[in-house]
């Protein structure tokens, strides 16, 4: 295997879930040695599925394959004191601990940022709440959901007359994970120059609130509360997932998809009649005006929806293209596995794994030329315990012992 | 404190969202981020939306979504058009150790300053491209919007009301989400090439960056062959989980609960103990079961709960909950403010202005703040192209003279005519409900007065 970015740091992960884990898996795809700590029950994600067939089995849920992909497991109960005995020598090795539990059960172990700094000057202490280890908050409990609600982006999302929606899957989880990645590479960075290592403390509703686009600006600039409006900028309309005959795209004209006052040549026709095949079209108000589109959006649908019921997904998108209009696609998981742009840059991964044996990976989430990214498989639980505590020269009998007792 | 990127040059000729997104938090980590832009083509976002919904003789300088986004950044303005203006880029990549750019691929292949050119330049020089479908396979030529993106990766279909049509977040999704993995994936080749001298290039596909955020439905495609339903808010893991309207005319709360006893918490917090010996709700199972009957059952009791009063009371009681906050609500919110979210800058045409960061990590050894104002147009011409390239006084007013730099964008029009047909229509926006609100008086409600 070719070197990674990361290659030279070990990591500690000492978290559950999806947020932390996916700040791991980051560390992990770029040649970094992640070591995650789980209970001895496993971590809460491989409790959370799919599994093949519907069948639950802690090492075949679909959460905890695709989360951990290319770490070690080690097995250990870091609530008594014989698991935090075995915890601090894994640190005492490590260049970054991530833990998802917060300040309070960390200090209730001993484990608290100021109780190790003094035993390990280097280390970088990552912590990843739901609201931060300061503030009013933050002894509040969240998920993504919560993060969602507070990063205004919710409140953005959906119909004008229906509940603000969370955006699927979990996004603030992820959006977190890597602003702990982020963080964690920064105060390495500040490590490499004066020495010492330091707290970063990541919540999920800070992290989801750095992806706001203009909502606290347009308070903070104009005074202006954005609204829902079927998750519409207000740059202009349209910018939307449209039905088509089979599926859905995105139909975005883009800035020079209308007829642009002044700006278009005397005699042309703009890319949307274009592809509409109507030239006429563009001597209609919601083709010259966008303001006009805003507002009367329902006149505008009335004029492209018979046109696109009657036209396939990947004609619609293709055509436009070649108009120089951003329109897109809206895969299912299973368009996009089967995509051939995908499928020509080799997105995804085929991965195996001796309880689910070969299936398909998500890729990284971008390319490097020196250090490709490498998607490695899941570990089983427990998988490294001998190989971790071996390496921090626990004997045999004494393994057996912490294993007996329920530490690893 | 000093930051730990500091001594680190970053040349930035992204636009729009993502790329300066990369590029800020890199800024706010210390790195000297020199962004480039050119006479006839400056940044969209320089033309959208503006301070107080109104550019005056300066739209350029006036808009808000450009203002946030490249806070404390340098800036050129260079004609990559002219064969001088590409050769005073060349110099300063020379002079870099990390090239950032957003445009489609064709775009640097044809000023020949891909990463084939550019390294042959600067060796161990750090690239990164942020594009919609990467640079190479059939689409890379696309064009590509942010707003596109988001659905083109796969998460829209996750997206939506039940039985309802896939649904785009309301906002440009991938956009900061590739740029936040941008910024780590320079960090990390940062750190690589420090440890062997080595630069490289980072291919970022906004389409690919976020197709790990449907992981898990991948993952049942894989192994079921079975393809997601829209669910709402809803969740497998928490019932009930939703959100509801609240006393106010469009105040939400969503509240997500797991367990038996954050069950007990929510019923006795709520003053509803009674729906604990309710056999409707008596277990996981049962709550998932008659989820609907509970959502109308807590939308009665939150219909008089002031969102965020209910919050606190639940949160106190160990329930997860959470206020649906507006723009206004979130520059408000007393634990955002407490935390720092938000850095006071003071920008020559726009004021002191709350501007949100781009990183959420809290660091205890330095602060990750905005490093000042977004540059104006070709600030920073003298001292950057002066400083770095040597030029003379004399040779940069020669070259301004030729249109190879400038501090002035080429308009067809008069900037007034400009700002007036960028006015958004806001007093229909409202009427249409496309706005919530207007407030006059929001500079004093934010304490900028």
């Amino acid at each position: 295997m070719t070197e990674g970015a990361l290659s030279d740091l070990r990591i500690v992960e000492l978290a559950q879930g999806i947020a932390g884990p996916y700040c791991g898996k980051l560390f992990a795809d770029l040649g970094a040695e992640v070591i995650k700590v789980e209970p001895p029950e496993g971590d809460r994600s491989r409790r959370l599925g799919p599994y093949p067939d519907d069948l639950p089995h802690h090492e075949r849920s679909g959460h905890y394959l695709h989360l951990n992909t290319g770490k070690k497991s080690v097995t250990l109960d870091v609530g008594v004191t014989s698991g935090q005995v075995v915890l601090k020598k894994l640190l005492a090795e490590a260049d970054v601990l991530v833990e998802s539990d917060g300040p309070a059960t960390m200090a209730g172990r001993g484990l608290a940022f100021d109780d190790l700094r003094a035993d390990f000057p280097k280390l970088v202490y990552v912590s990843l709440t739901a609201f931060g280890c300061s503030g009013p908050y933050k002894d509040y409990r969240g998920n993504s959901m919560t993060a969602m609600a507070m990063s205004s982006i919710m409140y953005n999302t959906g119909d004008p007359d229906r509940e603000p929606l969370s955006t699927g899957g979990t996004p603030a989880d992820y959006i977190a994970g890597i602003h702990a990645w982020i963080g964690a590479l920064a105060a390495l960075a500040y490590r490499e120059r004066e020495g010492a290592g330091q707290h970063v403390d990541v919540s999920l509703a800070e992290a989801a609130a750095c992806a706001d686009e203009y909502n606290a600006a347009m308070y903070a600039f104009q005074g202006a509360i954005r609204r829902r409006y079927y998750s519409r900028h207000i740059f202009g309309y349209p910018m939307d997932i449209m039905p088509c005959k089979d599926g859905h795209i995105v139909l975005v004209p883009g800035a020079a998809g209308f007829p642009q006052r002044g700006l278009t040549t005397e005699g042309a026709v703009s890319p949307m009649s274009l592809l509409l095949g109507d030239p006429d079209l563009d001597q209609n108000p919601v083709f010259q005006s966008g303001q006009q589109r805003m507002i009367n959006w329902r006149q505008f649908d009335e004029l492209v929806l018979p046109w696109l019921m009657e036209h396939e997904a990947k004609e619609i998108v293709e055509t436009a293209q070649a108009l120089r209009m951003p329109f897109a696609l809206v895969p299912s998981v299973k368009d996009l596995v089967e995509d051939e742009h995908l499928t020509a840059r080799d997105f995804f991964r085929r991965i195996a794994h001796p309880e689910t044996g070969e299936l398909t990976y998500s890729g990284p989430p971008f390319r490097m030329s020196e250090t490709p990214p490498q998607i490695g498989r899941a570990p089983l639980l427990g998988e490294h315990n001998e190989e971790a505590l071996g390496t921090l020269g626990y004997t045999k009998d004494e393994q057996a012992i912490l294993r007996e007792r329920g530490i690893t | 404190m000093p930051k730990p990127l500091e001594g680190v040059r970053i040349l930035d000729l992204t636009q729009v969202y993502a790329g300066p997104t990369c590029t800020r938090i890199l800024s706010d980590l210390g790195a000297e981020v020199i962004r480039m832009e050119a006479p006839s083509r400056l940044d969209v976002t320089r033309n959208l939306i503006h301070t107080d919904n109104d550019g005056q003789e300066l739209p350029w300088e006036r808009a808000l979504y450009f203002t946030i986004r490249n806070a404390g950044k340098k800036e050129i303005v260079v004609d990559l058009n002219q064969e001088r203006g590409r050769e005073l880029l060349r110099g300063l990549i020379a002079q870099s150790d990390v090239f950032a750019e957003s445009f489609t691929p064709r775009v640097m292949r044809a000023f020949e300053l891909d990463y084939e050119h550019a390294k042959q330049i600067k060796p161990d020089i750090v690239m990164i491209s942020l594009s919609g479908y990467g640079q190479d396979g059939p689409y890379s030529d696309w064009s590509a919007y942010g707003m596109g993106l988001e659905p083109a990766s796969g998460v829209a279909q996750l997206t939506g009301y039940p039985g309802g049509p896939p649904l785009r977040t309301g906002m440009s999704f991938t956009d900061p989400y590739s740029g936040f993995l941008g910024a780590g994936a320079v960090l990390a080749a940062l750190r690589y090439r420090a440890r062997t001298g080595k630069g490289q290039y980072i291919d970022l596909s906004e389409q690919e960056a976020a197709v790990p955020l449907a992981g898990a439905a991948l993952m049942d495609f894989a192994m079921n062959g079975r393809l997601p339903e829209r669910a709402g808010n809803r969740s497998p893991w928490a019932a009930p989980q939703g959100c509801y309207r609240c006393k106010g005319d469009d105040d939400w709360l969503v509240i997500s609960i797991g367990n038996d006893g954050e069950w007990a918490s929510f019923c006795n917090a709520t003053g509803h103990a009674e729906w604990i010996e309710d056999d409707r709700f008596a277990d996981v199972l049962a709550r998932h079961q008659h989820h609907d009957e509970l959502d109308r059952l807590i939308e009665g009791w939150a219909s008089d709960q002031d969102h965020y009063e209910a919050f606190h009371l639940l949160q106190r009681a160990g329930v997860k909950a959470a206020p649906v906050l507006d723009g206004k609500e979130l520059l408000l919110d007393p634990h955002f403010r407490g935390r720092g979210q938000f850095d006071t800058v003071d920008h020559p045409h726009v004021g002191k202005r709350p501007i949100p960061r781009h990183l959420a990590a809290k660091f205890s050894s330095f602060e990750a703040s905005a490093g000042g104002p977004a540059p104006l147009l070709g600030e920073h011409n003298r001292e950057v192209l002066g400083g770095l390239l040597g030029l003379s006084d004399e040779e940069l007013a020669a070259l301004e003279e030729q249109g190879v730099i400038a501090n002035a964008p080429n308009l067809p029009v008069p900037p007034a005519i400009v700002s007036a047909a960028l006015k958004l229509p806001y007093d229909r926006f409202l009427e249409a409900g496309i706005l919530r609100a207007i407030d006059p008086d929001y500079r004093e409600q934010l304490g900028l007065e």
